[in-house]
């Protein structure tokens, strides 16, 4: 066990490091003087030469690399190139807004996929089982922004329920978190359903039925709780579907998150903004994985590292 | 076909060849796959002939009709500088249709080498491209894809590209899977010991026991490509106006969200229906050519 969350700390290190070059070499893979392309090209030389200097560009890259993850370790991501303020305020100051959507749409995701996943092995090939899985293809079908605008004209411009799009209170929130989570739900639901439906056709089932349990216990207590297991491992995995689609979301609901500081920092070609929040999210889902992943082999003991490994596959 | 000596080796082959002389039937037989493909044949052919009967111009401003509603003259309304809505969308099915194929190409043509690469090769070019791969999945998919286009700039083309690249690492690591599948079958040690050459097990013996694998991954890719493209263009960093996309007319739709319910709605619809068609196209393929994996 102490060998497994060493080695799947080992394992994360590196795909973290992985990320920092990823976000590093960002800046270094576009075509042409990016310093160019920052400045636009009305730029005089000394604004080009000072800037160049500013961001390091002009020495090794080796050098570059290191000055930049030594920056990195004591909370330095850099400057914002339009606003002049440190990267790192700039996205922890959004950062509140997405940690209220993102696991307010998982939670909302867990319980319609669960319930759906549930109802479709219950009643397997029935009307019920076909309309929840055909929900659930069409919710991977649905553009996410799409359903979101829907929503804000049936619930906000027709009925006039909930507010329009621009607050970050509660009423604000439901929305946004019902959008994600009807979207993230879909994946939930049909491995719910599959795992029920394995499971239910197992020989323990048929004896907790015939020694006269009720319908409802063989459901909860003997299935259920058996056919989780793969679900648990996927809600670990969709954390970085949900971070993706909150970016699309927060934009359709103009939620100030971390997604709409990227679209803007990407629009404005803020190059160092852009490698900050590349390299914040990474960090997150890289955590958030192994955290999952330990808290996991610490339920189920039978997990070992090889098992873990194809499953992401 | 001798009888004697390659028994071993033609037999996955000719199953593979008969299996794919009635996967048209059996996509046929199938009313789920023979439905989607209905639909998309119909999409395909909006693609092409669409622009042909466009009933306007799907740049042109009709300044005396802006946010008109639907009607006979313009079908699906018009958006807030006159552009005849259901012109736009005909024009839009064949940028989301070529964007869907170039995407998709990107991904599979990449993904396909590196997974087969990794897993023939073995070793450390093996470990070394799929530890690539995890890191590169640690980044979502769409913000993978947004820093890709902050690299090349926003452009559609350049939208294209980077929804192809973001696809890759998965599909590099679902290739090399079912590759290594094949690779420790009966029938490649069997040839492998015969004496055939590594190029021949490759693009005889598992290239071709692969496909039907990959075939449902890339039917299914197309849906994401589909639905990743257009979310780029909704957040302003795939097509530029006045390109009539589906995700930048839902983009502009958005802004009249209270006066034009229609402008929105159209765009969405048709993504939707492409998609949905896409991924019912793809379920059916799987349960056709994979009964196991569902």
């Amino acid at each position: 066990m102490k060998q497994y969350i060493l080695q799947r700390l080992a394992s994360g290190l590196i795909v973290l490091l992985g990320i920092s070059i990823f976000s590093f070499a960002l800046i270094h893979l576009i075509p042409g003087d990016p310093i160019r392309i920052m400045l636009g090209e009305n730029a005089t030389a000394e604004q080009v030469h000072a800037l160049r200097e500013q961001l390091g560009l002009n020495q090794p890259l080796v050098t570059q690399y290191f000055q930049y993850i030594a920056g990195v370790l004591q909370g330095d991501l850099g400057t914002s190139f339009k606003t002049g303020r440190p990267v790192l305020s700039e996205i922890l100051e959004r950062f509140p807004a997405t940690v209220k959507l993102a696991p307010s749409g998982m939670f909302l995701a867990i319980c319609i996929g669960i319930t759906m996943g549930v109802l479709a092995a219950r009643f397997k090939d029935t009307f019920i089982d076909f309309s929840a899985m055909s929900i659930a293809t069409l919710g991977v079908s649905v553009p996410s922004f799409w359903l979101g605008i829907l929503l804000i004209m049936l619930f906000t411009v027709k009925l006039g329920w909930l507010p329009i799009a621009g607050g970050t209170g509660f009423r604000d929130l439901i929305l946004p978190a019902v959008t994600l989570g009807v979207l993230a739900s879909t994946v939930i639901s049909r491995l719910t359903r599959a795992g029920m439906v394995e499971v239910l056709s197992f020989d323990y089932i048929r004896t907790a039925r015939a020694k006269g349990l009720g319908e409802r216990a063989v459901l909860f207590v003997h299935a259920f709780r058996n056919a989780m297991i793969p679900v648990v491992t996927i809600i670990g995995l969709q954390i970085a579907s949900l971070l993706g689609g909150t970016v699309i979301i927060e934009r359709v609901f103009d939620w100030p998150g971390l997604g709409s500081l990227a679209i803007s920092s990407i629009a404005s070609r803020d190059f160092p903004l852009v490698q900050g929040i590349i390299l914040f999210i990474g960090v997150i889902f890289v955590l958030v994985n192994m955290l999952v992943d330990i808290v996991y082999s610490l339920i189920d003991p039978r997990i070992e590292v090889g098992q873990t490994k194809e499953g992401t596959s | 076909m001798s009888q004697v000596n390659p028994a071993v080796l033609s037999a996955p082959q000719q199953k593979i060849s008969a299996h794919e002389d009635g996967l048209l039937r059996k996509l046929w037989n199938n009313p789920k796959s023979r439905y989607s493909m209905l639909i998309l044949l119909m999409v395909i052919a909006v693609g092409i002939a669409g622009p042909w009967f466009a009933p306007h111009d799907p740049t042109k401003p009709y300044y005396e009709a802006l946010l008109a509603e639907p009607s006979a003259e313009h079908l699906l309304g018009t958006d807030s500088i006159g552009r005849d809505v259901f012109s736009r969308l005909l024009h839009g099915t064949r940028v989301t249709l070529m964007v869907a194929v170039m995407a998709v190409s990107i991904t599979f043509i990449t993904g396909t080498f590196i997974g087969v690469t990794s897993a023939f090769v073995g070793g450390v070019v093996d470990s070394v491209l799929m530890r690539i791969m995890d890191i590169l999945l640690a980044i979502p998919n769409i913000i993978m894809a947004m820093a890709i286009v902050a690299i090349l700039g926003p452009s559609l083309t350049n939208a294209m590209i980077a929804v192809g690249i973001a696809g890759i690492p998965k599909y590099a690591r679902l290739t090399r899977g079912s590759t290594l599948g094949v690779k420790s079958s009966g029938y490649v040690e069997a040839s492998r010991a015969m004496g055939t050459s590594q190029a021949r097990i490759l693009l005889f013996q598992i290239m071709p026991n692969i496909m039907s694998t990959l075939l449902v991954y890339t039917t299914l890719q197309i849906g994401i490509a589909i639905l990743d493209t257009a979310a780029l263009s909704f957040i302003g960093l795939g097509a530029q106006p006045p390109t009539p996309e589906w995700g930048t007319m839902l983009s502009e739709g958005k802004e009249y969200i209270t006066d034009a319910w229609w402008l929105a709605t159209f765009p969405g619809l048709s993504i939707s229906i492409v998609v949905f068609s896409v991924n019912i196209l793809g379920d059916a393929l799987r349960d056709i050519l994979d009964p196991k994996s569902n």
